[in-house]
């Protein structure tokens, strides 16, 4: 690797893994009670709450961008309460990329269980309620297990989709070597120093990646179709 | 005596569910009546799975539902066998049946090893449930609601997704656990074979409220429900072998009433069983002459009711203490003159053994 | 028939805008964004009907763009190296033209910056100091020069975020997300950003003068209208509205 890819190379590579890793941990324990209340509940405003996820499938990531840069400026809702807790300002960060990348790919985690957790139905916690099992335990013994291809699925999305993630990064991170400066930044930077030869090493790694962990979803997918 | 007290009032858009029972904390009792009636809904209020706002529930003196409390369906100590079986995917049978035994303290009647030889599924332990038939995995469902050490067991048509087959392999079971536990249960079931053989106790139900609850018999022979089984019209009796005819191969049913011939089939004497005989088998005659009928016995005429068609009546007679339904013409009945009160010769062509 | 002759009507206008042949599409750096702006109406008031669209960016985009075929017909580079690239590799239609020389300030939205000196950057108050990325962009290398140039830079790089251009530069310190920035002069007069802060001229001698400079491209080698606002820039109109936005032009004494 160090033959073909600069120090810098393989420090962004490093980065962006380290956010997707992240990112896909938080959205985990943040996307799994959102997905579950959507598939299970029968509230009114479902509709609207289950809208707001899947907001940055549609949103351009300037928008996203644009927004969370103020918000988490000093003078934005999220700057004052990260101020006055003490964690300085977010933008620039490598928490505050985390913080904007969980926004972005929020509806790749939340989709795939949803769909996931609406496939079980009810009857195997109802019948988990007759076996004696309260229902947090019952969530974590049978709709986890039930589930468990769905929090694959949504883990991978969530970690390919944060790889691929550009528009927000270039916005709110201020291309912080180590920090902010992803693989994606990375490539642009190359691109637009000129460095095509850099730029093409990189981006082969980035795609040869993306279709390897793609090519593993999509083969492993069908056999699972097979066992059930 | 101890008693189960269900008083649920449920209004769905769909379906209003308004019963008030107080039946027997002992023995099987069936729910009978058509699809839409009611009786799922009222058996998932009783577990807890469907919350009817106005309710009491009492079971043996414990209360699950009253208008201050409300258990939760996990801390209620029931087992729930559902239509079709939902054993969990993801765990053997063994895990299944261990499942909701590891989250009980109290020391059980019901030992999972019982429920696996109760069942008869210590072959099957470490299978996934999709390698098992139908018939296996409901039989597993069962176990697994035993397994809890449950103090009432509601089973929702445990047979109604099998065909006929899987429904005789399962049904020996049932009795067996009729006969051998203690634990009272809650039968839904729109079969009447099966509640024939399995309840002790029915409830009729109909557009969610309760039409009948009574003795199964009892309530059986009553004429004033619209329900009437239609061909399977009938009466169930309790009785013992009493004797066998080895050269005829035939055995003597005795009941509280008479006694009944029937075909030998193998049972020891003194072998309780339980029989049905049909309506439609049964026929009347004032004066004893020679018949192929080789069943007569002693009757009164009890009540007399109108049929589903027009040129029939339905008649209950009363045999010593048991209670028989004839089905027959109204032109019969009236060249018989037959009234309430009247004694007649009652041959019954056919006995169905049950059990 | 009457659907045909209908969708015939609806799409007209689409197809009628490929149609009109007085059009011509500019590129320009961003430091060029208040000025230009300015320019292009004053042109169309002496020209009327003349169709000028202007995107801005970064030179170094465009450049990379232009190299693929971009349909640009006018390129107005920050460096004056990208436009001489590109005649050097045969795809302009014209001389490269010097057209100014820009100048970096220190500017900040919450701080009186006028009070300032490069020397002010290393107190320890300023956390997030923007500049523009010194890899591609050229306001980005002259920042870094000047800060080496004051034996600053070593000390001063930690606290560094780099914007893509020199726009997004300025809007990292208009946020407030960083308190201080080294942007373009064109930018820190114009009227959105000199109502906030102030500003102080970075002194020419502690970097490379920055010499901009635009061509016309190949595509638009038989464009009317694309010489005629090449002609425009040279004239005093347009001079006068470079002056205004703190460019310095050639030919001219530096430091107004």
């Amino acid at each position: 690797m160090d033959i073909l890819l600069s120090d810098s190379d393989v420090r962004s590579l490093w980065l962006t893994a380290r956010l997707a890793g992240t990112v896909t941990i938080i959205l985990l324990l943040v996307g799994t009670p959102i997905a579950w209340w959507l598939a299970r509940t029968r509230a009114r405003w479902k509709g609207a709450i289950g809208a707001v996820v899947a907001l940055p499938l549609v949103l351009p990531p300037s928008v996203l961008g644009f927004y969370l840069l103020l918000a988490m400026g000093p003078s934005g809702p999220v700057g004052k309460v990260t101020q006055v807790l003490g964690l300085g300002l977010l933008p620039f960060t490598f928490w505050g990329l985390v913080v904007a990348s969980a926004f972005y790919s929020l509806p790749f985690m939340v989709q795939p269980l949803q769909t996931a957790f609406e496939a079980i139905g009810e009857r195997p916690l109802e019948v988990a309620a007759t076996l004696r099992a309260s229902p947090l335990d019952a969530f974590f013994t049978v709709a986890v297990p039930l589930a468990l291809p769905g929090f694959l699925t949504a883990s991978i999305l969530t970690f390919t989709h944060t790889v691929g993630e550009f528009g927000v990064v270039l916005m709110i991170g201020g291309n912080l070597p180590g920090v902010t400066r992803v693989a994606s930044v990375q490539i642009y930077d190359h691109v637009q120093a000129l460095e095509y030869a850099e730029a093409h090493r990189l981006a082969a790694v980035m795609l040869i990646f993306s279709f390897l962990v793609l090519l593993a979803l999509y083969a492993w997918r069908p056999n699972l179709k097979k066992a059930s | 005596m101890e008693n189960i007290q269900a008083c649920f009032r449920l209004n769905l858009p769909s379906f209003r569910l308004d019963v008030d029972l107080d039946v027997p904390a002992r023995g099987v009792t069936a729910f009978f009546g058509p699809s839409g009636s009611g009786k799922t809904t009222l058996l998932r209020c009783t577990a807890g799975l469907e919350r009817a706002p106005e309710g009491r529930l009492t079971v043996a003196g414990e209360v699950w539902q009253d208008a201050h409390h409300w258990i939760p369906t996990h801390k209620r100590p029931l087992g729930y066998v559902f239509q079709e079986a939902s054993l969990f995917p993801h765990i053997t049978v063994l895990g299944n049946l261990r499942y909701g035994r590891r989250r009980i303290s109290d020391a059980a009647r019901v030992s999972v090893d019982q429920a696996i030889e109760l069942l008869g599924i210590g072959h099957l332990l470490e299978r996934r449930p999709e390698r098992l038939s139908g018939g296996e995995r409901q039989r597993v469902a069962i176990a697994r609601a035993l397994a809890v050490n449950p103090r009432l067991l509601l089973m929702d048509e445990p047979l109604a997704a099998l065909d006929l087959k899987r429904k005789q392999e399962i049904l020996p079971y049932l009795e067996r656990l009729h006969a051998e536990l203690e634990i009272p249960v809650f039968y839904v079931s729109h079969s009447p074979d099966e509640v024939g053989r399995l309840a002790d106790h029915l409830v009729v139900m109909e557009a969610g409220r309760v039409l009948a609850s009574g003795p199964l018999a009892e309530t059986l022979a009553r004429l004033d429900l619209p329900i009437r089984l239609g061909e399977d019209a009938g009466a169930i009796l309790d009785a013992t072998v009493g004797t066998v005819d080895k050269p005829w191969h035939l055995m003597r049913l005795d009941f509280s009433g008479g006694s009944l011939w029937a075909r030998d089939s193998g049972l020891p004497i003194g072998h309780r069983v339980r029989v049905r005989v049909l309506a439609r088998d049964v026929s009347l005659a004032d004066q004893l002459g020679h018949s192929s009928i080789q069943n007569v016995l002693d009757g009164r005429v009890d009540a007399i009711s109108e049929d589903e068609h027009p040129g029939l009546a339905l008649v209950r007679l009363q045999v010593g203490e048991a209670m028989f339904l004839a089905r027959l013409t109204k032109r019969a009945a009236s060249s018989l003159g037959l009234k309430v009160g009247k004694k007649l010769w009652v041959q019954v062509k056919s006995v169905a053994l049950l059990q | 028939m009457r659907v045909f002759r209908l969708l015939f009507l609806v799409c007209w206008p689409w197809f009628a805008t490929f149609a009109n042949a007085e059009k011509v599409t500019i590129a320009a750096a961003a430091d060029l964004k208040f000025a230009m702006d300015e320019i292009v109406s004053a042109f169309k008031s002496t020209n009327p009907g003349a169709d000028v669209g202007v995107v801005y960016g970064s030179s170094g985009n465009f450049y990379t763009q232009l190299k693929q075929g971009a349909p640009y017909d006018l390129f107005f580079s920050a460096d004056i190296a990208y436009p001489r690239d590109l005649v050097n590799s045969g795809l302009a239609a014209s001389e490269v033209k010097p057209y100014a020389f820009g100048r970096i300030v220190l500017w900040s939205a919450s701080l009186d910056a006028s009070r300032m000196t490069l020397e002010s950057l290393t107190d320890p108050k300023i956390t997030r100091i923007a500049i523009a990325n010194p890899k591609h962009a050229p306001y980005g290398q002259r920042a870094e020069e000047a800060l080496r140039s004051a034996g600053l830079w070593e000390k001063i790089e930690p606290k560094l975020v780099y914007g893509e251009n020199i726009a997004q530069t300025a809007q990292f310190v208009q946020t407030g997300n960083a308190q201080v920035g080294i942007i373009a002069l064109s930018l820190a007069v114009s009227p959105e950003l000199a109502s906030k802060g102030g500003y102080w001229l970075v002194p020419e001698n502690l970097h490379q003068p920055l010499e901009q400079g635009y061509v016309i491209t190949k595509r638009a080698e038989n464009n009317a209208l694309a010489r005629r606002f090449a002609d425009y820039i040279a004239g005093k109109d347009a001079r006068a509205i470079m002056i205004k936005y703190g460019f310095v032009l050639p030919g001219e004494i530096a430091g107004s």
